[in-house]
């Protein structure tokens, strides 16, 4: 049977425990994050032939090198390069949640957004363009009610649709800020280790915002002193 | 073109600026009917106003400390008792005078010492799970922002500022949640100058004794005191240490929705931190009560002038000459470096009067040997105040610093600010006639 990986990440408190367990049954391996005191879930899930290993990342707002949950969260999508990348979002608060999203797309993560609470919305007397949004954002967006299951059957389809194709979105930033980014990305393509390990595009924005864990590994590749002038 | 000149002094806002302004875009096109203001948004209006931030702010600060002491008084005096109470039924029962003494006045002195501050230690946590859990201490620290900024400390320091006048300890772990290492560290070097509740009583002990009508006065002047050496002790480290200079560290922080605090959470992060101090702290001021106590007791049988406490105390009191503090302020002095509780049972263990003594008894004692003048005295609450806060806090600063160099340099530069402060007390309050 094909084998694909799929990580959950999300703001706390968006229904990411309940979308987990939705989606697992509710079985789970749990243990803890390697040398960290982070509690790290795990379970499985079976749909239309293709088992999916399903990983329970921290909740968090951003993804920094500010906090230990947000690094495990980051390295395991820079590192484990999982197949599909669900990211939960709260439909009654899409301001602060596409936050996240924006971050993940930066880290060309394999998307799949699932707009939470998508009842909530509704009594707020708003309504979400679903197709508009995952047009915008370039990726598939799934609406779901995960303490009733609504929208589970169409999540899990979305996600085996997901990991048959590749990354194809990308959000622009200002195009002055997009000069800057390729301007670094041309020093950092230089080094072939960096093209294979990380995205090119996510490392020119940390380095951008000044990412101390970013700069340590520049500082490690001796790109520091090419990099100088570009960062002033 | 450079990201400086892009995107100017802070890089990181500028970015998450432009994040939010996409983000902004992409909703205009998405939403349906506008958004109404839910309740999160309208407490924002109140706790975030520019007028009304910070007067809310002091207010709920004010209620989270009296609810500590108020609370946890009766509490600590309930604890008290029971040990003293205990220390002489042992006492009365153990027939040899060295060993009573010992369990006594050693063992139930000393687990009395540490279990009083349990009560308040753990009321303020409670209070401050649920200002956390509850969404507002990130308004809390977002509003203080705008008043540390200045001092070259970033809000996210506000918090473990304010958890340090609880206790250093949790105060220097919380620096955890600040993200840049300069402004961690400096946060860090800073947080012993806050007065935690441990220096409390030497305050209370000595203010009482000697200030007479101005007591109260003496003691808010010591936080009084705190806070405005913690701010300005930052700016000058800021100023002066090339290490803490260049980029600051943008403030960016994620406002959580309001959330009713749930009796679990609350009671496991009151719980998780409580037990910390008690761990890290408890087993040191413990073990110091009964050093004192050892060495104040011997050689057995011998007066206390004639102790091993005052032939340290003799060594040491040059040294403390110039601030007019004695043999005695110099040994309460030199184990308080073990923790600060210690300087009011090492006094009362001078006078003879057990570490269980009456406060009134002790004042009582200090105005009659005439140890402090209302001007020493004044100057030995502050000398408390700066230098070292404890061992325990030096061991967690290396902890959280793992440096030796800065755990040193926290260490020296309080023992020299302290001794710098005291005697300009001594000195300016001569020259005006108060000595």
């Amino acid at each position: 049977m094909k084998e694909i990986e799929v990580a959950l990440i999300g703001n706390p408190n968006v229904g990411k425990s309940l979308i987990f367990n939705n989606l697992t049954g509710g079985r789970a391996h749990v243990g803890n994050w390697p040398g960290k005191t982070v509690e790290k879930k795990e379970g499985r899930c079976i749909h239309k032939g293709v088992m999916m290993r399903i990983i329970d990342l921290p909740g968090v707002y951003s993804l920094t090198a500010a906090s230990i949950d947000e690094l495990i969260a980051r390295n395991y999508i820079v590192e484990e390069r999982p197949d599909v990348v669900v990211d939960i979002v709260d439909a009654s608060n899409l301001e602060r949640n596409l936050y996240l999203t924006l971050q993940l797309l930066e880290l060309e993560a394999n998307l799949v957004v699932a707009l939470n609470k998508s009842d909530i919305a509704e009594g707020l007397r708003y309504e979400i363009d679903v197709k508009g949004l995952s047009e915008l954002l370039g990726v598939p967006v799934v609406p779901t009610i995960a303490t009733v299951k609504v929208g589970m059957e169409e999540l899990k389809d979305a996600i085996v649709e997901a990991s048959k194709r590749g990354v194809k979105a990308r959000v622009r930033y200002r195009e002055d800020i997009e000069e800057l980014i390729e301007g670094i990305g041309d020093i950092l393509r230089r080094d072939e280790g960096l093209i294979k390990k990380y995205p090119i595009r996510w490392l020119a924005i940390k380095i951008i915002e000044g990412d101390e864990e970013v700069m340590r590994l520049i500082e490690e590749r001796g790109l520091m002193g090419e990099l100088r002038e570009v960062i002033g | 073109m450079s990201v400086r000149e892009v995107l100017g002094e802070e890089p990181e806002v500028a970015m998450a600026e432009e994040r939010y302004r996409v983000i902004g875009e992409i909703l205009s096109r998405v939403f349906r009917g506008a958004r109404p203001l839910t309740l999160s948004d309208l407490l924002d209006k109140a706790f975030l106003n520019r007028g009304l931030g910070i007067p809310i702010f002091l207010t709920l600060w004010w209620a989270l400390f009296r609810f500590t002491f108020d609370v946890s008084a009766p509490l600590s005096d309930l604890i008290d008792v029971f040990f003293s109470r205990l220390g002489e039924f042992a006492s009365s029962i153990i027939g040899n005078e060295w060993w009573s003494a010992f369990v006594s006045d050693a063992i139930c002195g000393g687990l009395g010492g540490v279990l009083v501050f349990i009560p308040p230690i753990f009321f303020l946590f409670l209070g401050l799970a649920l200002l956390e859990d509850s969404g507002y201490l990130a308004r809390a620290a977002f509003v203080v922002d705008k008043i540390l900024r200045p001092f070259g400390l970033q809000g996210r320091a506000f918090i473990p500022l304010l958890l340090g006048f609880g206790c250093n300890i949790p105060g220097v772990m919380a620096t955890r949640t600040i993200p840049s290492e300069r402004d961690r560290i400096l946060t860090i070097c800073v947080n012993p100058l806050i007065t935690c509740s441990a220096r409390l009583p030497v305050y209370v002990l000595i203010a009482g004794a000697v200030l007479g009508a101005y007591a109260s006065m003496g003691v808010f002047t010591m936080y009084l005191l705190s806070i405005v050496l913690a701010l300005l002790m930052a700016l000058i480290f800021k100023a002066l240490i090339p290490y803490f200079r260049g980029r600051r560290a943008p403030f960016i922080l994620e406002l959580p929705d309001y959330a009713r605090p749930t009796l679990r959470s609350t009671l496991t992060h009151m719980y998780e931190r409580g037990i910390l101090f008690l761990k890290k702290a408890g087993t040191i001021i413990f073990l110091g009560i009964i050093v004192v106590w050892l060495l104040s007791s011997h050689p057995w049988g011998a007066p206390l002038d004639q102790s091993y406490i005052a032939t340290l105390g003799r060594w040491l009191e040059p040294l403390f000459r110039p601030l007019g503090f004695d043999w005695r302020g110099a040994v309460a002095l030199f184990f308080g470096f073990i923790a600060k509780e210690i300087v009011v049972g090492t006094f009362a263990v001078f006078f003879g009067l057990g570490e269980e003594a009456e406060i009134e008894e002790v004042q009582r004692s200090i105005v009659e040997l005439g140890v402090f003048t209302p001007l020493t005295g004044f100057a030995f609450m502050a000398f408390t105040l700066i230098y070292i806060p404890c061992l325990a806090t030096i061991g967690i600063i290396y902890r959280e610093t793992n440096s030796v160099k800065w755990t040193l340099f926290t260490v020296i530069y309080g023992l020299i600010l302290a001794y710098l402060i005291a005697l300009l007390i001594v000195v300016i309050g001569g020259l005006m006639g108060l000595g």
